[in-house]
């Protein structure tokens, strides 16, 4: 198979949510010895873009988007070990602590938001639900992260998004830092209240944000 | 708070839904979206085992006005039916689990199916009770959840002040969240006078 055509069947197995072929492909691209940093650029990303595109023009809904982003993380799985082993770092866009709030065990909105940033480039580094406000802080300072994501289902629970932004400011991290908010009682004015960055109401509008925030 | 109530259990629950029910709930807009493979083998696929994940069960009492914490929610009640309902904690482990399998569509197809039977005991609880109200000779009120409206989520204390969750296995956090999550919990306020109550009477 020439190289064209294997990262344009990549992309179409991002786009039909094929995750064994995106797999097989990527295991495919490690025998041949091709250049994996092209492969993920140029076969893999293009595709997840197209998603993307797709689910703006409401051609694809969330199941669609989900099952591209398996495929993704399916296609890294294979590809990421290899890739390490060579010590080649890929391009992260930039790093993300995301979790549900103290208190609040939900977590499924969270963990699309996860894999919709790791499946666009983002590193992810998700610390599940009922996290405590202080370990966002700790983590994304660990990790030197450059956003922390906060999920909130319950108008008790929204209140650890404000008080998270608050840590951040007494440990004069604003601005540095950046943050996002989401879940369902949370709103674009609850965002500008508690002097977060931003606000997402789907998983892909949180991709959406955190680009353009990277942007400035 | 701290009424002491007699609380009757419900278990018998035959939970049945349309699957195109979870539709919204897992992100599609249009209602007639045609559903492309592979997501309809898996709806159709986590539907199958529903059944094996179900555990459904109410708890409910029917107090008078003079025991309610005389919130404005409740005036012109004569009596009010608090409930509290639950499919259970096996389905939330089987969603957890699937999400640790990373098969995160799954997870959101099995959540949405579990949200939609909590709402289908909920109906059938509420049925069960409007009904008891139609028998004393009252008038019963839609049904309405802490969280909607003028009831703020922190009323969920009220409701579990009086009804016995843990006799259905449900509890409340501190946050006001109920656990398992696929609870609900609601009032219905009886009326003397039809005038009182939106709902649609049969």
């Amino acid at each position: 198979m020439e190289k064209e055509e294997h990262l344009q069947r990549m992309e179409k197995a991002i786009i039909e949510g094929d995750r064994d072929q995106a797999q097989a492909l990527a295991k495919e691209a490690v025998e041949k010895k091709m250049d994996l940093i092209e492969v993920i650029e140029k076969g893999y990303v293009p595709g997840i873009q197209i998603v993307g595109e797709m689910w703006e023009k409401g051609e694809y809904f969330l199941p669609e988007l989900i099952t591209s982003a398996e495929c993704m993380k399916a296609a890294m799985g294979v590809l990421q070990p290899e890739l390490e082993k060579a010590q080649i770092s890929t391009k992260s866009k930039a790093k993300v602590v995301i979790g549900t709030v103290e208190g609040d065990i939900h977590d499924i909105g969270k963990n699309l938001v996860s894999s919709m940033l790791s499946a666009n480039g983002f590193e992810v580094f998700d610390l599940g639900a009922d996290v405590k406000l202080e370990k966002f802080v700790e983590m994304a300072v660990e990790k030197d992260a450059d956003f922390i994501c906060l999920s909130a289902l319950l108008t008790t629970t929204m209140l650890g998004q404000k008080r998270v932004v608050e840590i951040l400011k007494e440990k004069n991290l604003e601005g540095r830092i950046k943050v996002m908010v989401g879940g369902a009682p949370v709103n674009q004015k609850w965002a500008d209240d508690i002097g977060a960055d931003g606000y997402a109401e789907n998983a892909m509008a949180a991709v959406k944000i955190a680009q353009r925030l990277i942007r400035g | 708070m701290g009424v002491t109530v007699s609380a009757k259990v419900i278990k018998d629950f035959k939970v049945e839904f349309d699957e195109r029910r979870i539709l919204g709930l897992i992100g599609y807009k249009k209602k007639q979206v045609t559903i492309k493979e592979p997501v309809s083998k898996l709806i159709s696929e986590e539907k199958k085992k529903l059944a094996s994940l179900l555990q459904p069960a109410a708890v409910y009492t029917i107090i008078d006005y003079r025991q309610t914490n005389k919130h404005p929610i409740f005036d012109h009640a004569q009596k009010v039916a608090l409930c509290i309902c639950t499919i259970g904690q096996k389905l939330e482990k089987e969603v957890q689990s699937l999400t640790q399998k990373n098969e995160l569509l799954r997870a959101l197809i099995l959540d949405a199916l579990g949200s939609e039977a909590a709402e289908e005991v909920a109906i059938q609880s509420d049925k069960i009770l409007a009904e008891k109200a139609r028998e004393m000779n009252l008038w019963p009120s839609k049904r309405f959840s802490p969280g909607y409206g003028k009831w703020d989520i922190t009323q969920q204390r009220f409701i579990f002040g009086i009804l016995p969750g843990q006799e259905i296995g449900v509890s409340l956090r501190e946050s006001c969240m109920m656990v398992p999550r696929k609870s609900i919990s609601f009032r219905i306020n009886f009326y003397k006078e039809k005038k009182f109550t939106t709902r649609i009477q049969r």
